[in-house]
């Protein structure tokens, strides 16, 4: 299978809700309240409860290994949070191929919010097997 | 509000190891963590998905002094490196370390940046992921 620069993977859609961010929260264990707790995320200048970062860190492994399969492995995998993200709006998980050497390929991922914004960026790289 | 004394006396803490932290990978708590990000992947029933080590065992090291600065946490960013898969029943021991502590101050105030390194070992002595995270303070 041939993987083109610049070609963009199958893109994931989450929905996440208030529920998931207590599910998650339990999870993982982390209870830092801004997750669910509307009046203490809005106590410390949040809009609201927020994902947790690392919630969308998760969604975007996923895009990640949901296109990839068991034709390779993930080596490297690394996001930024650039900006929050709340319960109730949708969160597209997207990625691009931006470079291919060998057997190792490389691909920028990000997360948008409804308006578009990439608030969460990052990169992966796998290695395809032989 | 924010004192040097207080990003001083973190910037200490750069180098400090937590005791290591040792966990089995358990089938019950890796089901429950993929229902939790909603990824019916499964493969996931036998093998760890990406972030999945975090939720195994807690990757910061808990700075008191930290609160002092700012009004609450925002997490950074994530780097994930993977040498090996985890698995089922795996023994896991991590490692981690204060590997950075600086403050940037932009338009909208001063921020406190906290770099954090972990490192995982399974039951055969191997390295099986790196994670580095940047805690910030705002």
């Amino acid at each position: 299978m041939t993987m083109q620069i610049g070609e963009e993977i199958p893109e994931l859609v989450k929905h996440p809700t208030t529920r998931q961010l207590v599910q998650y929260a339990g999870a993982q264990g982390d209870f830092y309240e801004i997750h669910y707790d509307q009046d203490f995320a809005r106590s410390v200048a949040l809009p609201g409860v927020i994902l947790h970062g690392l919630l969308k860190a998760a969604f975007l492994g996923q895009l990640v290994t949901d296109w990839l399969g068991e034709r390779g492995t993930l080596k490297n995998f690394e996001v930024s949070y650039r900006g929050i993200d709340q319960p109730g709006r949708p969160y597209r998980c997207r990625g691009r191929i931006t470079k291919v050497d060998g057997a190792q390929v490389e691909l920028e991922v990000w997360g948008e919010d409804p308006d578009g914004n990439r608030t969460t960026v990052g990169s992966a790289t796998v290695l395809m097997r032989e | 509000m924010a004192t040097t004394t207080t990003v001083e006396r973190l910037r200490a803490r750069v180098g400090d190891a937590a005791p290591p932290i040792s966990a089995t990978v358990e089938a019950g708590h890796l089901k429950r963590f993929a229902e939790a990000i909603g990824d019916p992947n499964p493969r996931w029933v036998g093998e760890a998905p990406p972030t999945y080590l975090v939720a195994l065992i807690p990757v910061s090291i808990h700075l008191a002094e930290a609160e002092e600065y700012g009004k609450g946490w925002l997490n950074g960013g994530n780097r994930f490196e993977y040498m090996e898969p985890v698995k089922v029943g795996d023994r896991i021991t991590a490692t981690g370390k204060v590997a950075d502590v600086y403050e940037k101050t932009g338009s909208s105030g001063s921020l406190l940046f906290i770099i954090f390194e972990t490192e995982y070992v399974n039951q055969h002595g191997r390295t099986v992921a790196r994670l580095r995270g940047t805690s910030i303070r705002r």
